[in-house]
């Protein structure tokens, strides 16, 4: 009777074996100044607990949002600096000199493990604001996560080599091109936010399958809350991606659900 | 061949016409392109699909069994509450309000916005949600809902059974008597393809837009020329820059699907509306879908739409694409009814936060920036969409006489 007891204890204490679900490290958040009211800091981090994500990347326009969000909880709060002060430059910040004095300032005030997401690209990635970013980066040994096309990805990485970056949406490119571009760079992970093709009715899609095994370790999960209401939907994306994610071997799906952002970002910040 | 040679002439006459036009844009003048996106949006009146998963659609004993169950409150076990109370004839087949208001003594405001029923049977997805996918299979949802009418299937067995009048008209749409206790929700399913049948006959009359594409169409330039200026100016960016027709799309100005436009989607705090990422999820656990038992379509054919719904994370938000005929009368708008007149609606459109949309989601919405001019001039033209005529709702349908008697 006691053995069964241990047992017990044991299966609940050991994870991936209890009923626990799948942890999540959401790596695509935002919570910009229309969503604090909204929905107020103290349910924003409920919310996350409730989807069982374990860590989450967030940016904010402005970052003062991210700032609130990592005071109420700094042991699932990962701050990335937004160059957006407000909601509304997405289109405008890569012309815009200030944009520098808002990323300096910041980033000696607080800490970040990246700066992004930001929305460039093209040639757009050769002007003077971008290109003062990733030296920023380099600076501060950060990550860029970039909201690009791939001829912007490879305009960063031709700025600096040694960048990491992590692509937002994977650039809504095809899966041959995904794999392209990561085994070209070695500094490049891929974040699947807002796409559903490659795991759509809890299937993985055969050709994202190949690029999950060949780079099992260069793959994040996200939800992308670009509008306020989409806190509410965090929970029921953790539980989307853990439907596709059971359809990979378990040590892969492990890796893009939550170690995969663990190993990248988790002891960034120093607390 | 006769359509090309009518839209020919027209674009000929147009060129005339604009010639004398001595300000602004002539009621003619448009480029072969423009008149082909105005022939889009007609003719009307559109034919009524029959729909084969409902084999009363378009009987008249049924419609007229449907007709007397719009207007019954006994619908409702409070009998506070019919079609009728939300879809009042006299506004146009809504109720004005922001959302709706339920039944019972606490009279909860709803969720959402009181949409109309006018040409309602254009739709291929019902509710704002689209979370039913036949307009039978819809009205269940008013009658169950706990907050609306509170209904079960027994009580409107019961209701069918009980009244004479209705019992008759009942044995007439479905050839035999309502049944029995034990088979209630098949009186339910009945009652709701009666509902369906008559919601179908509701077809709004023309509007001084469709007399105006059909003067285009045949070259009537004394006709066209009836248009209001303004009309003509807000259609061009209707089917022009403004890109509305893309959406608003076909006679019925609805592509018939959902998109998001931006509009919040919090009920209230700590609650969201999903949009049609929670209506998919409901159409495909529906258990009176197309693909269902109560579907008389026995191919199953006309559910193929249902069986291929996934949801994607583009759906969360997304509301259906409402019909713009009419619009005019069916103030306030919006799935929540937020925006109280066009011209706020117009303004959404044009001033549109593009950050609440995801930038590769919804590329096609851009703002659009309109002058105040031109802002008045597309809600001169979504007025005249506006029908002529409505077909009479008068909710007498008489005694049922058994048939045999005259």
């Amino acid at each position: 009777m006691r053995a069964w007891l241990y047992v017990g204890a044991l299966l609940a204490a050991t994870p991936g074996l209890a009923a626990d679900p799948l942890p999540i490290f959401d790596a695509h958040l935002h919570y910009s100044h229309d969503a604090w009211e909204m929905v107020p800091p103290k349910e924003v981090i409920a919310l996350l607990k409730k989807g069982g994500v374990r860590r989450a990347l967030v940016s904010s326009s402005s970052d003062d949002g991210t700032q609130m969000l990592y005071a109420e909880a700094p042991e699932l709060i990962i701050p990335v600096l937004r160059p957006y002060r407000s909601r509304g430059e997405i289109g405008s910040w890569f012309q815009d000199p200030t944009v520098i004095t808002h990323l300096e300032d910041r980033l000696k005030r607080y800490q970040y493990v990246g700066i992004g997401e930001f929305h460039l690209y093209g040639d757009s990635a050769d002007l003077p604001v971008p290109r003062r970013m990733v030296e920023l980066a380099r600076e501060y040994k950060l990550f860029l996560h970039a909201h690009s096309d791939a001829d912007a990805i490879e305009r960063l990485f031709r700025r600096d080599p040694n960048a990491r970056i992590l692509w937002a949406h994977s650039g809504f490119e095809q899966p041959a091109k995904v794999r392209e571009l990561l085994r070209k760079h070695k500094n490049l992970w891929a974040d699947l936010a807002y796409r559903n093709e490659h795991g759509s009715g809890g299937k993985v899609d055969p050709e994202w399958r190949a690029a999950f095994m060949e780079f099992p370790d260069r793959f994040l999960v996200g939800t992308d809350t670009f509008a306020p209401e989409r806190w509410h939907y965090v929970v029921e994306h953790a539980n989307w991606s853990r439907a596709w994610l059971k359809d990979l071997p378990p040590a892969v799906a492990e890796k893009i659900a939550y170690k995969n952002g663990e190993a990248l970002f988790g002891n960034m910040i120093k607390r | 061949m006769r359509r090309t040679a009518a839209l020919i002439a027209a674009a000929l006459i147009a060129t005339g016409a604009a010639a004398q036009q001595h300000a602004g844009l002539s009621p003619l003048a448009a480029s072969p392109e423009e008149l082909r996106n105005i022939q889009r949006h007609g003719p009307w009146p559109q034919p009524v699909p029959r729909d084969p998963s409902n084999r009363v659609s378009g009987k008249a004993e049924a419609i007229a069994l449907g007709r007397a169950l719009f207007f019954d409150p006994r619908l409702s076990p409070r009998a506070d509450l019919s079609c009728a109370s939300c879809h009042l004839p006299e506004r146009t087949l809504t109720d004005g309000r922001e959302r709706a208001q339920g039944g019972g003594p606490a009279k909860p405001r709803l969720d959402r916005n009181t949409p109309g029923l006018w040409n309602v049977a254009q739709g291929r997805w019902f509710g704002w949600d689209g979370g039913s996918d036949s307009l039978w299979s819809f009205t269940p949802r008013p009658i169950l809902h706990p907050d609306e009418m509170g209904a079960s299937p027994a009580h409107v067995a019961r209701l069918l059974r009980d009244d004479a009048n209705l019992a008759c008209r009942y044995a007439q749409a479905f050839g035999r008597a309502v049944p029995p206790e034990a088979d209630a929700e098949t009186a339910l399913v009945d009652a709701a393809k009666a509902l369906a049948a008559y919601l179908e006959t509701l077809v709004s009359g023309k509007s001084a837009f469709d007399e105006f594409r059909e003067a285009l169409a045949r070259g009537d330039a004394a006709a066209a020329a009836r248009y209001p200026a303004d009309a003509r100016r807000g259609l061009s960016l209707f089917a022009g820059k403004g890109l509305c027709s893309v959406c608003h799309f076909g006679p019925n100005f609805s592509n018939g699907e959902f998109h998001n436009i931006g509009m919040p989607h919090m009920v209230e705090p700590g609650r969201v509306d999903p949009g049609r990422h929670g209506g998919i999820r409901r159409v495909r656990a529906d258990k009176y879908n197309r693909l269902g038992a109560y579907s008389d379509d026995a191919t199953r054919t006309s559910g193929s739409r249902t069986l291929h719904l996934t949801e994607n994370h583009g759906n969360y938000g997304q509301f259906k694409v409402p019909s713009l005929r009419n619009v005019a009368l069916t103030a306030p708008y919006m799935h929540d009814g937020r925006l109280a007149t066009l011209r706020e609606v117009v303004r959404h459109y044009s001033e549109l936060d593009i950050d609440r949309l995801h930038q590769d989601g919804d590329a096609l919405l851009k703002p659009l920036r309109l002058s105040d001019a031109e802002s008045e001039d597309l809600v001169a033209f979504l007025r005249t969409l506006t029908s002529r005529g409505f077909p009479d709702l008068n909710p007498v349908t008489g005694p049922c006489k058994p048939q045999g008697q005259r």
